[in-house]
């Protein structure tokens, strides 16, 4: 919600724009899977700072205030897309034997930086998170990619705290077991 | 202390926030375990890696269209371009 109580100059469109206006756009394309709903997003995001430029000061109120706008708008797109294709919903801890031992040893990471090229890596990600199923997906894009605070993203998503942490710890290990396939050492 | 316990604690144990009794607990296993290591090891890499995921710039044509759209100036093009 912009500031109550505005002091100071308000931001520039400009720098706003620069700024933030491709992280919306990148926020928007991984929670909606394609491009020109993201555009349709931001486009509307955009409009609306515009519009409220007055009532801003201080960018840490703006960036909060642009996330919960941005996830607002997907969510309500999302609504209207009555075909939207479920993803199974896998449980990434179901790699564990009954007693709570690994089901299958981790292998180390050789480095993946050494591993494979920054652009393959960058892809290698992307592609995972887009195959990542839609709840655990969108924690993990607000906490480590937007890095807002977990709370916030409580507030965005109406999820509780608990059940966000839950949904990020989920997204990450689901995440680290897609990607030990391609960073894993080969096995001995 | 299981595998299945450890990894279940490991969002806490990483951000700081797990109670001191069950960091303790925690570090002791995974100093006994290595397959606990290495997951460890990884799932802090994970994070890392996601984090450092670069932001790209817009397209240039929805640039364009946006900066129209919102009465922007037009981008400045580098000089040859």
């Amino acid at each position: 919600m912009p500031d109550d109580s505005p002091t100071g100059p308000p931001p520039d469109p400009e720098q706003i724009f620069r700024e933030h206006a491709p992280r919306i756009y990148h926020l928007a394309r991984k929670m909606l899977g394609n491009d020109a709903d993201a555009e349709d997003v931001l486009q509307d995001v955009l409009l609306t700072v515009m519009r409220k430029l007055d009532t801003f000061r201080g960018d840490a109120a703006l960036t909060t205030w642009l996330h919960r706008v941005t996830v607002n708008a997907v969510l309500m797109l999302r609504r209207k897309q009555t075909s939207r294709a479920a993803r199974e919903l896998s449980d990434p801890l179901d790699v564990f034997k009954d007693d709570g031992e690994h089901a299958h040893a981790a292998r180390p990471w050789d480095a993946p930086e050494a591993r494979v090229e920054e652009a393959e890596r960058k892809q290698l990600l992307d592609a995972a998170i887009d195959r990542m199923p839609e709840v655990y997906r969108d924690v993990l894009l607000l906490a480590d990619i937007q890095e807002m605070p977990n709370a916030d993203i409580a507030d965005a998503l109406g999820l509780s705290l608990p059940a966000v942490k839950t949904r990020l710890h989920r997204a990450r290990l689901w995440l680290r077991n897609e990607l030990a396939r391609h960073f894993e050492d080969p096995a001995p | 202390m299981t595998c299945q316990q450890l990894v279940e604690l490991l969002l806490d144990f990483v951000d700081g926030s797990l109670p001191e009794s069950e960091r303790c607990d925690l570090e002791r296993h995974v100093c006994a375990c290595p397959p606990c290591r290495v997951y460890l090891d990884t799932y802090k890499q994970t994070i890392r890696l996601t984090r450092e995921l670069p932001c790209e710039p817009l397209p240039e044509a929805l640039e364009e269209r946006l900066r129209a759209v919102l009465s922007l100036r037009p981008k400045c093009r580098k000089p040859g371009a």
